[in-house]
């Protein structure tokens, strides 16, 4: 017994290495976004003598990290309300519901879980030029919602499929139209699933680049993962308001994480055991 | 349809299995008539239709009809050629890009890499369940970077690993000379592909133990009251009961390498030194948006997801059949 507790204190230590070695890098961004560009030359590790936000404010005004955080911000909230819509709807409608051609519905949706963004870029661009959606926030907003519709209408059927149909009968038996049972039974009873689903496509469409970068050419439609990626060329002998910039974009999803991290595990988990 | 009642199409699934006839005499106790209340005949009989219809119509227009749009554009010629049918044209030209070899060649050392990047989570993913001290702050830890953009990660990485950065400040006191970690072609393959098993792993980890979640305790308490050790434990009881799960982690982590490594090449690399660091979704982006060669890119496109339905049926395949075996 206690040959199998030393066993578990030592495979504690290199555990809590690797621990550190995935938070450090974040850690180092952060003391270094509240450096001076002199501090950082002259000692890249020391902790900051101060905590200093120019460098933070530099990055959010006249580098326009400000901006593009309100862009992604404003993309990012419609696309998931759009897509718990949807999902839920159709989540729905091909648990509870009986209907010709369901199976083959649901089939077709998962379908486009196995197409990548990748794999459709070029003729979704030329779909988004042809119907002038191309560079406006509707058409970035629409290849969000289809790039991640797939995987919500998955999970929010699956989630459904839990839900007794008895209480779709009793609600249909007192009268209740089917969009009635959608609004006022089946909309609350998925909260759980769909606050999963929503955090997991918020994170998603947040952190997300290619997109974006294809579907948004003009530099004041910026999204702020963009935005991070144009730090680079600008900034690459200012590494304190590189860093800055970073911290900015990083912030949100480390607030995210912090509260929401059970939602987070629980919605990847329910994707994969449900597969 | 069983039976004639006023709702033939639409009815819970449940009226189905147990047969109509329960649901009818219990409205009529009620004295109500479900149908008629709001909306009339026709709009509740198309309920289910009006309900999956935005995103059957979604999916159906921006991702299957793109998809053959984009075979189809792959045997049509770019530029002047614009329209025309070229037959495999683009495909031979594509075999013989050198970048597009590269980028072949690189998916190949990712695939290598593969076993690694599915081993460290499942290990990781044990040693959690087996409650080492502190295995719910590891957890949390270990996933931690799985939520930031790859944008984020590589920006990070290219502040840590630059030639006058802080990696190469450290080994220079320990007089190891620096290195050109994103600037030398034999290295920097290594190294994004690193960032990336680093800053992905604890997806697969909370994969892993969604899956031991599921694992019978007993087994595990019955082998170690046959004095089994922690080898023959993951080899005899925990592989053979995860086979599933450990097969959605090799193809999830084959697609997250073929699809999401897009933000750490465009940061940390772009595609350089010298091509070396060049993966099929970047050549892609590369000759769709900067060379303006759509209908290559298109047939990249195509490779691609051959690729990544060939990995997919693959290792399905073999993973079921050393299933069988053990």
């Amino acid at each position: 017994m206690s040959r199998l507790r030393l066993g578990r204190w030592l495979v504690a230590i290199p555990m809590s290495l690797l621990a550190l070695a995935t938070i450090y890098p974040l850690l180092f961004t952060a003391n270094v976004a509240m450096k001076t560009r002199r501090d950082y030359i002259l000692d890249r590790f020391g902790l900051t003598d101060a905590l200093r936000f120019e460098n933070i404010s530099t990055a959010w005004n006249s580098v326009g990290m400000g901006r593009y955080f309100i862009n992604s911000l404003f993309v990012v909230t419609v696309s998931v309300l759009l897509l718990l819509l949807f999902g839920s709807m159709a989540g729905f409608a091909l648990s509870q519901l009986r209907f010709r051609g369901s199976s083959a519905l649901f089939l077709g949706c998962l379908a486009g879980l196995f197409i990548p963004f990748q794999v459709i870029m070029v003729p979704l661009a030329r779909i988004m030029a042809d119907t002038a959606l191309i560079d406006t926030y509707p058409g970035l907003i629409l290849v969000y919602v289809a790039q991640f519709l797939p995987f919500t209408v998955f999970l929010m059927t699956s989630y459904y499929k839990g839900i007794p149909p008895e209480i779709v009968d009793a609600a249909r038996i007192d009268g209740s139209t089917v969009y009635g049972v959608y609004r006022r039974i089946m909309l609350p009873l998925g909260t759980p699933a769909l606050l999963s689903v929503g955090i997991l496509n918020a994170l998603f469409c947040w952190n997300d680049v290619l997109m974006a970068l294809v579907m948004m050419p003009s530099a004041d439609h910026r999204t702020l993962m963009i935005g991070v990626t144009s730090l680079r060329g600008q900034y690459s002998d200012n590494i304190p308001t590189f860093a800055s910039g970073v911290l900015i974009a990083a912030i949100p999803v480390l607030l995210v994480y912090l509260f929401l991290q059970r939602q987070i595990a629980d919605g990847v988990a329910a994707g994969s055991t449900k597969g | 349809m069983p039976m004639g009642n006023t709702q033939p199409s639409v009815r819970p699934a449940s009226a189905g299995r147990a047969g109509g006839a329960a649901v009818t005499p219990a409205a009529h106790r009620h004295g109500t008539r479900p149908r008629r209340t709001r909306g009339g005949l026709g709009a509740e009989r198309y309920a289910p239709y009006i309900l999956v219809l935005p995103a059957v119509l979604i999916i159906v227009l921006l991702r299957l009809y793109p998809l053959l749009l984009g075979v189809n554009f792959s045997f049509t010629g770019d530029g002047a050629q614009n329209g025309t049918a070229v037959g495999f044209g683009n495909y031979r030209e594509l075999f013989g890009d050198p970048l597009f070899r590269t980028a072949l060649s690189n998916v190949g050392l990712l695939v290598l890499l593969l076993p690694v990047a599915v081993a460290i989570p499942g290990l990781l993913a044990t040693f959690i369940y087996l409650r080492v001290p502190g295995h719910r702050f590891y957890r949390s830890v270990y996933f931690f970077p799985a939520v930031l953009s790859p944008v984020i990660v590589g920006a990070i990485f290219n502040l840590l690993l630059a030639f006058d950065g802080p990696l190469n400040a450290v080994l220079g006191s320990f007089g190891v000379g620096p290195v050109d970690w994103l600037g030398d072609p034999d290295i920097a393959m290594f190294m994004v592909a690193g960032v990336h098993i680093w800053a992905t792993f604890g997806m697969a980890l909370v994969v892993f133990l969604a899956g031991f979640a599921t694992l019978d305790a007993a087994l595990l308490d019955a082998a170690r009251v046959d004095g089994a050790t922690l080898r023959q434990v993951v080899w005899h009881v925990i592989i053979p009961a995860l086979s599933r799960t450990i097969q959605f982690v090799f193809v999830t982590t084959m697609i997250g390498m073929l699809t999401s490594m897009f933000g750490l090449l465009f940061v940390m690399t772009s595609g350089g030194p010298e091509g070396s660091t060049y993966l099929p979704e970047f050549y892609i982006w590369k000759q769709q948006g900067q060379m303006n060669r759509p209908a290559l890119a298109s047939a990249a496109s195509t490779i691609l997801f051959m690729i990544m339905l060939v990995v997919g049926l693959l290792q399905i395949k073999l993973l079921e059949r050393s299933g069988k075996e053990d």
